[in-house]
């Protein structure tokens, strides 16, 4: 088993280790991020979503298991048992990573709502097809907005001034006039 | 006076309803980012994102208007994102997934799928299509 194991290992791309955390809604998120630049990009998602664990502070037990293959990403063949299971695990949670629709930042019925209250004219219809396409907007939109107050917090610290990580409404107040003009 | 009262108590009620959306998500995303968001954050971004589909229904409606429709169409929403090249290739790509979810047979989607490259053996009907 070692043998197979052994060469399996140069095939192997980059990131097949990923511990199993109880996080799958935040794991789905990096899918659905991943996937508006890139649909379908199965193993950049895997990547995404791996590098972003060691930085949260979840578990001690799954940051030192993370720590002990994350400093060369190549598992060695000395930890192959633990190194398959990991594999398992992962190849888990990509299905149901993917069988999981992403989620709506606005639920579309709300959304159908919202835009049937700014019609000036009541007769005024829209199609199904154009009601998801501007689903699809203002999910674009609000991601859009978070990412960017996402930026402007890191140059705020940068900057010098005092940051404990919290989103601002001065960081949205510095992005909303751009946005508005690129929405 | 009371129907001014119940028009104001909705648009509240719908502004409530899409905080509750928007903070949900806004916390998945910072629990996933390390982040965190200050509630006055989310209430910003609310109102910011109720102003904008406000505005956005308004344009969408005069569209279809100045079309002479009463039904609003993919056409129109395409035309929202008019001044944003990367915005507008991104809307194009959802538009043809979904048309090509749309078509029933698994044919039709198969010829969709290789029309891209299809430029290389192009015959003028796929150019035109573009």
């Amino acid at each position: 088993m070692p043998v197979a194991t052994a060469s399996n290992a140069p095939k192997r791309k980059g990131p097949i280790f990923k511990p199993p955390r109880p996080v799958k809604p935040a794991a789905q998120l990096t899918n659905a991020s991943t996937d508006k630049r890139a649909t379908g990009a199965v193993p950049r998602s895997a990547a995404v979503a791996k590098k972003a664990a060691p930085s949260r502070p979840t578990r001690e037990p799954i940051a030192t298991l993370i720590s002990s293959s994350e400093s060369e990403s190549e598992v060695t063949n000395s930890e192959a048992d633990r190194d398959e299971d990991m594999q398992n695990a992962s190849d888990v949670d990509n299905s149901t990573l993917f069988q999981e629709p992403t989620r709506d930042p606005i639920p579309p019925r709300l959304l159908s709502r919202l835009l049937y209250e700014g019609f000036e004219n009541s007769n005024t219809q829209i199609q199904k097809g154009a009601m998801d396409l501007v689903g699809h907007y203002m999910n674009i939109f609000v991601r859009e907005a978070i990412a960017r107050a996402e930026m402007e917090r890191q140059d705020a610290r940068k900057g010098g001034g005092i940051s404990d990580g919290f989103l601002q409404v001065e960081d949205l107040e510095k992005l909303a006039p751009q946005l508005v003009l690129d929405f | 006076m009371s129907s001014e009262a119940t028009a104001a108590d909705k648009e509240e009620r719908l502004k409530s309803a899409l905080w509750y959306a928007i903070g949900q998500y806004v916390d998945d995303e910072c629990l996933h980012k390390n982040l965190n968001a200050t509630p006055q954050f989310i209430g910003a971004l609310t109102e910011l994102v109720y102003t904008q589909i406000a505005n956005t229904s308004r344009d969408l409606e005069t569209f279809a208007n100045h079309a002479g429709r009463k039904v609003i169409n993919t056409d129109d929403v395409m035309l929202l994102s008019r001044r944003n090249e990367g915005l507008e290739t991104v809307m194009k790509q959802y538009l043809d997934q979904m048309r090509a979810k749309e078509t029933p047979a698994g044919v039709t989607d198969k010829k969709q799928r290789g029309r891209p490259p299809g430029k290389a053996t192009g015959k003028g009907k796929g150019k035109a299509n573009n």
